[in-house]
């Protein structure tokens, strides 16, 4: 029976802002924490930030489902290739893998990743992978419907080589803007740093959010 | 091209032809047949020994109250239950199905199933089926790792969480656990607590209804309250509504004689030749 | 090696009694057979050198190469039956491409060697196939860092410093031990490489042959490829000068 219930039968997605910046010995990921099936907040501890293998890590925005079943699925290959090589495979290879998925399902699939990590070739690197499979690398990548909101201030604010405790900011500020203007953003932020050693995370709370003019 | 000695070879992958069809007659006022979807209730938290599951009892048919104590916590294995919420035929044979599963591995590698494992099978098999299984679960149990608690939802997603609701009445129930679960409740906090939250379901929401039914997981042993509560009991009458004799009043009396006849019917032998 | 097969011999799909299979020995011989190949690793690259076995003064120079490029970062010298050869540097170009299509970055060579033995070790299964017939050595040149290994017709793979394999392995081995491997930079090496091919060929059996070099390096830019012309005729000189030097000590000595 339907009662005209939209959040019963509404895809579970990740209405999402989620961002990743290179900084001075690697990158910075970092995402907001709420999934929403219609106007109902299904969970809003989500984690966004999801482990492909201990170097490469990837944020998901888009269908909760497509984009776990896609995590799930690179992960095998990588950890398999990893096996099979002997060493960590590269953040290069990971995106193109993720890249190959997103690709050839473009018509069955709604997934926007960024793919992150570190590898001792290239240092700290992003890829953002927007729907439809493109794959494409930089400095700093933001992705989710809440980062309509924040380009403006990522392209004024990010700069190449910041100090780590610079780009936690960075990222902090970037997604409490995006979080307070995007209905389907909000939370608590979560926040991986991505370096040679493996994966530092933060969790900031919903009453330690930067504020701004507001208040 | 096509002839009997070279049929035409149909078209690879699933077939849309009737897509149209269907869309025409549904906006012609065919009413199309919908599968039984249980209007539910269903919860599940972590307290501190282990993982309590709970759902209501009703089964619905459109408006219609189909079952009034029927089953919404299956079992997949000794350690680990599962409630179902959306198209009951689907919550149910899929939990069989991963039921078995989980029973073939656990003699393949004869330790205690994870719960990992079972959510990570449910969440593939319905990812599988692009959300066409309408099974929206809540995976509870313990294992060597813990206590786990999942939701899983019809597309395939899943959520790793202390404390969650599923189902039309889940906004009711996840009141009151917002309001009232923390971490390390006592076993008798954390029934209360479901129990509450079930009820807030079949109170607020015309989908739940019936009982409570409870399922406490423990390390090592589980104690499944099969209507634990009745939340809303029928009341007692408090007096007799029956007219006593002689309410009404007779007025007059008239005796009619009636004929009857009997005619004797001859009984005729079977032929048995 | 010289034990007859008695009978244990006619298939790769089974064992002789001391628990050898001769299919696969007799594999090896025929790359013995063979012009010798040998690869060298230098400070900064990988050089590959191959002795080309000229059976007719009608063959036209520079035909029927006997180093490949396997992708753009790695070689491939080949010993033994051609035509085997060429089946295997097939796999090998498919299987690095492949790799690309897939994970979107230059095969590792170290994947590539394994990949390639385990192709050719599934040739010495079976009986109703038999094994290759030729050694190859792979090189490549990536991030900074040379890399050899080679592959024998049995499956069997190792990486070198420094390797030789066909018909004067033994002497060019020999050769090569003389020879302070990690000390050279590439350019330095391939005359060494040029010395050791003119060196150890038979002229008493074998009259023509051709000489074949390759690099892949730092000077390169990681790119496999025969070596310049210049470097090539240098090193060749270089070649026939040590083994005229060589000549005229021998004369001495009687």
């Amino acid at each position: 029976m339907n009662m005209g219930n939209d959040w019963m039968d509404a895809a579970h997605s990740t209405g999402t802002s989620i961002m990743a910046a290179e900084f001075d010995g690697g990158v910075v990921i970092g995402a907001d924490s709420r999934t929403t099936t219609g106007a109902y907040i299904a969970n809003r501890v989500t984690d966004k930030l999801t482990k492909v293998t201990d170097h490469i890590y990837c944020c998901r925005s888009g269908s909760a489902a497509d984009t776990q079943a896609i995590a799930d699925i690179v992960s095998y290959h990588l950890n398999f290739h990893g096996m099979e090589l002997g060493e960590e495979p590269p953040v290069e290879v990971g995106a193109a893998v993720f890249k190959e998925l997103c690709y050839n399902y473009r018509d069955s699939l709604m997934a926007g990743i960024l793919v992150a990590g570190w590898d001792k070739l290239k240092g700290g690197q992003i890829y953002s992978i927007p729907i439809g499979g493109m794959c494409v690398r930089q400095n700093v990548s933001i992705g989710g419907s809440g980062s309509s909101y924040v380009y403006g201030y990522v392209d004024a604010n990010f700069k190449p080589k910041m100090s780590k405790e610079d780009c936690v900011k960075f990222v902090t500020n970037t997604l409490a803007l995006a979080m307070s203007r995007d209905g389907s953003s909000g939370g608590v932020v979560r926040l991986g740093i991505i370096t040679e050693k493996g994966i530092e995370r933060r969790v900031i709370l919903g009453t330690d959010l930067p504020k701004f003019y507001e208040d | 091209m096509t002839s009997i000695l070279c049929p035409e070879i149909p078209k690879p992958g699933f077939s849309f032809d009737n897509c149209q069809r269907n869309a025409t007659l549904e906006s012609k006022g065919f009413a199309v047949p919908k599968a039984t979807k249980t209007g539910t209730t269903i919860v599940g938290i972590i307290y501190k020994d282990g993982v309590i599951l709970g759902a209501d009892t009703r089964a619905t048919e459109d408006t219609t109250v189909a079952d009034k104590n029927c089953e919404k916590i299956h079992f997949l294995a000794p350690n680990m239950y599962c409630c179902g919420a959306g198209t009951a035929a689907d919550t149910e044979m899929t939990t069989q199905m991963i039921s078995s599963k989980l029973e073939l591995h656990r003699l393949f590698t004869n330790r205690v199933v994870r719960v990992c494992t079972a959510n990570q099978m449910l969440k593939q098999y319905l990812f599988g089926y692009q959300g066409y299984i309408g099974a929206a679960l809540i995976l509870g149990g313990v294992d060597s790792t813990g206590p786990h608690l999942y939701s899983i939802y019809p597309h395939g997603s899943t959520d790793k969480l202390p404390y969650t609701t599923m189902g039309s009445g889940s906004l009711a129930a996840m009141a009151i656990f917002e309001s009232r679960w923390k971490p390390d409740l006592t076993e008798e906090e954390g029934i209360q607590l479901i129990r509450d939250a079930i009820a807030a379901g079949i109170f607020n929401d015309l989908g739940s209804g019936s009982n409570v039914d409870v399922c406490v997981i423990r390390k090592g042993s589980v104690d499944y309250k099969r209507t634990y509560d009745e939340a809303n009991k029928k009341g007692v009458r408090q007096a007799s509504y029956r007219y006593p004799r002689g309410t009404t009043k007779v007025l007059d009396t008239k005796v009619f004689t009636v004929e009857e006849t009997v005619h004797q019917l001859e009984t005729e032998s079977m032929d048995t030749a | 090696m010289s034990s007859i097969g008695t009978g244990y011999d006619l298939s790769a799909s089974q064992f002789s009694p001391d628990g050898r299979v001769f299919q696969v020995e007799y594999a090896m011989k025929a790359v013995e057979n063979s012009g010798t190949i040998i690869g060298l690793k230098a400070k900064d690259g990988v050089i590959l050198a191959a002795e080309k076995l000229i059976l007719s003064k009608l063959h036209e120079t520079g035909t029927n190469r006997r180093i490949f490029n396997i992708d753009t970062h790695i070689g491939m010298a080949v010993s033994g039956l051609i035509a085997d050869a060429r089946q295997i540097v097939e796999i090998a170009r498919k299987e690095a491409a492949a790799y690309r299509t897939k994970y979107g970055t230059k095969i590792p060579v170290k994947f590539l060697n394994d990949r390639v033995s385990m192709y050719i070790h599934a040739y010495t299964l079976y009986s109703a196939i038999r094994p290759y017939g030729c050694s190859v050595i792979l090189s490549s040149f990536d991030n900074d860092e040379p890399e050899m290994y080679t592959i024998d017709p049995s499956g069997v793979s190792f990486g070198f410093h420094g390797c030789a394999t066909g018909k004067a392995k033994q002497s060019a081995k020999t050769e090569i031990e003389k020879l302070k491997l990690g000390n050279y930079t590439c350019k330095e090496l391939v005359k060494e490489a040029a010395k050791i091919i003119y060196t150890v060929h038979d002229e008493l059996k074998d009259k023509n042959f051709e000489l074949e070099l390759s690099w892949v390096c730092k000077d390169s830019k990681g790119v496999h490829e025969k070596v310049p012309d210049s470097v090539y005729s240098d090193a060749e000189k270089a070649a026939k000068q040590a083994m005229e030097a060589d000549s005229e000590s021998d004369t001495e000595d009687m």
